[in-house]
């Protein structure tokens, strides 16, 4: 395994030297635009992106209720990987008057109703987990079911923190 | 981010080792040190203390009281290296695809020496085309959730023990940054978002993408044995790991699942965040560049327009009569942009082999330059090989599904051939140039 890591390792330097060489020789007077470009995204992701990442999954393992904080967690991610992807389209910024088959749908509403789909299929699974954990006579019984989410909710809200982080 | 590195040649002595460092993770840069296992051997005595010098000699370590805010101990909640590994092998293996069909299609445009692309299958490059883009998309939430599992190593402290380990950490935001660059720029490429990006989309990205790989590779070596140790180690169950790489897998599935409709037919309903619909534009049929913006709106409506062919027989010129005079062919290919959408249409014109042959030229041997009406631009000329020259499937197209084509389209004229990128079916062609090989 030493010698195939040497040879990734060589392999690498001589690589990132034929790209140094290459953007010198042929991106010209535009290298400084890219340079800009690799500083600012990776300052942004690491400097601003990441921490209210951080600050986010901090509130809700705080605040979110202990029971659901897993699927709340996975709801999350999911919800702002879809927004980071359509953000661009949504803006929409890169349409022309000329070329209305680029960018030709309400990406806003659909991105919209995609993260209104994830929360209805988020509520499920949450109400889900609160039958399945609820004796099998509520089942049959709606009005019960309500009370025993009702007097679940408060039960999760007053429980301590777990200490598992977001 | 940046992997706790070891002090493999450390003396126990050196003060990097001292009660203050933080605990070393596995040797795993030594094997990586010593590689040519022999070389420091075989150099001079004074390489070899060089050497030395350069993986041993501490750097001075910053004052204590800087040590403040995400650079104290337990800033942070412990990740699962298990996590990281996982995330890391999948995005080594997208990066990996996204770099070769990148590759792929770079070198399909501008054709080096050695390089040979065939004709057929008619439909490879929206494949590899769309897989390129697809793949880059769905790397999205994997690449968010594998910077958020190292984060904390971006805080290692002291930041730099030695020149190697300073190197290593360089390396590590070289491809940070160029990860970040790459999927950035391809996603505001396919939204057309230009602005953000004060570089030449296609270069920036040809060559960010070479340096990513490069600085992807000395992370593999780097971080190989703990990888391998992860992913075997029977890992005790982890639901935080579980949940981050659910979120990132339905992510990743959502967003494939919503955009490669625009390149895979049947799931083209689906598709609602992708920038393109295959059945939507002039003719039912996307457009990339418009008359407008290539700037051909009146040369290419001229009534005097006749296309231009320049061979060994000499110059011939035909108007759109003459054209519609020669045998017409009728054949279903697919415009797939490098922007990762592709669709199919009924294409009907005269044969490039048949023109190629008017102008006195052998098809199987013979490169023509497509020449635009366009009076610049990138893309205003392409070159046809010799294997698409010949292939019966290369249309100088005048009709899409059975009508004249859109101004749009390339009226009154364009080229449509199998296996190429639609930046390179040459719209609005204006003029021929036959030129046979031995």
């Amino acid at each position: 395994m030493n010698r195939l890591r040497a040879a990734l390792l060589v392999t690498g330097v001589v690589v990132i030297g034929y790209a140094l060489a290459g953007s010198f020789l042929q991106l010209g007077g535009k290298l400084g635009g890219v340079l800009i470009f690799l500083v600012a995204v990776l300052v942004l992701h690491d400097g601003i992106w990441l921490p209210l990442v951080l600050a986010a999954g901090a509130v809700l393992g705080r605040f979110g209720p202990a029971r659901h904080r897993g699927v709340l967690r996975v709801a999350a991610i999911v919800a702002v990987a879809l927004t980071v992807v359509a953000l661009p389209l949504v803006l929409g910024l890169g349409r022309t008057a000329d070329n209305p088959s680029a960018l030709p749908l309400n990406y806003g509403r659909n991105l919209a109703l995609l993260l209104l789909g994830l929360a209805v299929t988020t509520a499920l699974i949450m109400a889900r987990a609160l039958i399945r954990a609820s004796p099998a006579l509520i089942r049959t019984s709606p009005a019960l079911i309500r009370a025993v989410i009702r007097r679940r909710g408060r039960k999760d809200s007053e429980r301590p923190d777990d200490g598992s982080d977001g | 981010m940046v992997r706790d590195p070891d002090r493999p040649l450390t003396s126990p002595d050196s003060p990097v080792a001292g009660p203050d460092s933080p605990v070393a993770g596995p040797d795993h840069l030594e094997a990586a040190a010593d590689p040519p296992e022999t070389a420091p051997a075989r150099l001079s005595e004074r390489a070899a203390r060089l050497w030395t010098w350069l993986w041993e000699h501490p750097l001075p370590v910053p004052p204590e009281r800087l040590r403040i805010g995400p650079f104290r101990p337990a800033a942070f909640a412990p990740r699962s290296t298990r996590l990281t590994s996982t995330l890391g092998l999948l995005l080594g293996v997208a990066f990996g695809i996204c770099f070769l069909t990148g590759l792929l299609s770079h070198v399909i445009q501008h054709p080096p020496p050695w390089f040979w692309w065939p004709s057929r299958p008619a439909g490879l490059y929206r494949v590899t085309q769309g897989v390129h883009v697809a793949t880059g998309l769905a790397s999205i939430p994997l690449l968010g959730a594998k910077l958020w599992s190292v984060y904390p190593r971006l805080f290692t402290w002291p930041p730099a023990r030695t020149l190697v380990h300073a190197a290593e950490r360089g390396s590590v935001a070289l491809l940070v940054a160029g990860g970040l660059f790459q999927l950035a720029s391809g996603l505001l490429n396919i939204a057309r978002w230009y602005t953000p990006m004060p570089f030449f989309f296609t270069t920036g990205h040809y060559w960010v993408a070479w340096l990513t790989i490069g600085a992807l590779l000395i992370h593999i070596a780097v971080q190989l044995p703990v990888v391998r140790e992860a992913l075997t180690r029977r890992a005790p169950p982890d639901a935080g790991r579980r949940q981050v790489l659910l979120g990132a897998g339905v992510a990743a599935g959502l967003i494939t699942l919503t955009t490669v409709g625009e390149t895979v037919r049947p799931l083209s309903g689906l598709a609602v965040l992708a920038p393109r619909r295959p059945t939507i534009g002039p003719q039912g049929l996307p457009v990339n560049k418009t008359a407008l913006g290539a700037g051909v709106r009146a040369s290419a409506s001229d009534p005097a327009y006749g296309l231009v062919v320049i061979g060994p027989a000499g110059p011939i010129r035909l108007d759109l009569a003459a054209l519609n005079a020669l045998p017409q062919h009728t054949v279903v290919l697919p415009i797939a942009c490098v922007e990762g959408w592709s669709a199919s249409a009924t294409w009907s014109g005269v044969r490039l082999r048949d023109l190629v042959t008017m102008a006195g030229a052998d098809p199987g041997r013979a490169f023509v330059l497509v020449e635009s009406l366009e009076a610049g631009g990138h893309y205003r000329t392409s070159t046809v090989e010799p294997p698409l020259t010949a292939d019966p499937f290369t249309l100088i197209a005048l009709r899409l599904r059975g009508d004249v084509l859109h101004l749009d389209h390339g009226y009154p004229a364009r080229l449509i051939a199998p296996n190429r990128p639609g930046v390179l079916q040459t719209k609005w062609v204006g003029r021929l140039t036959v030129r046979e090989t031995r």
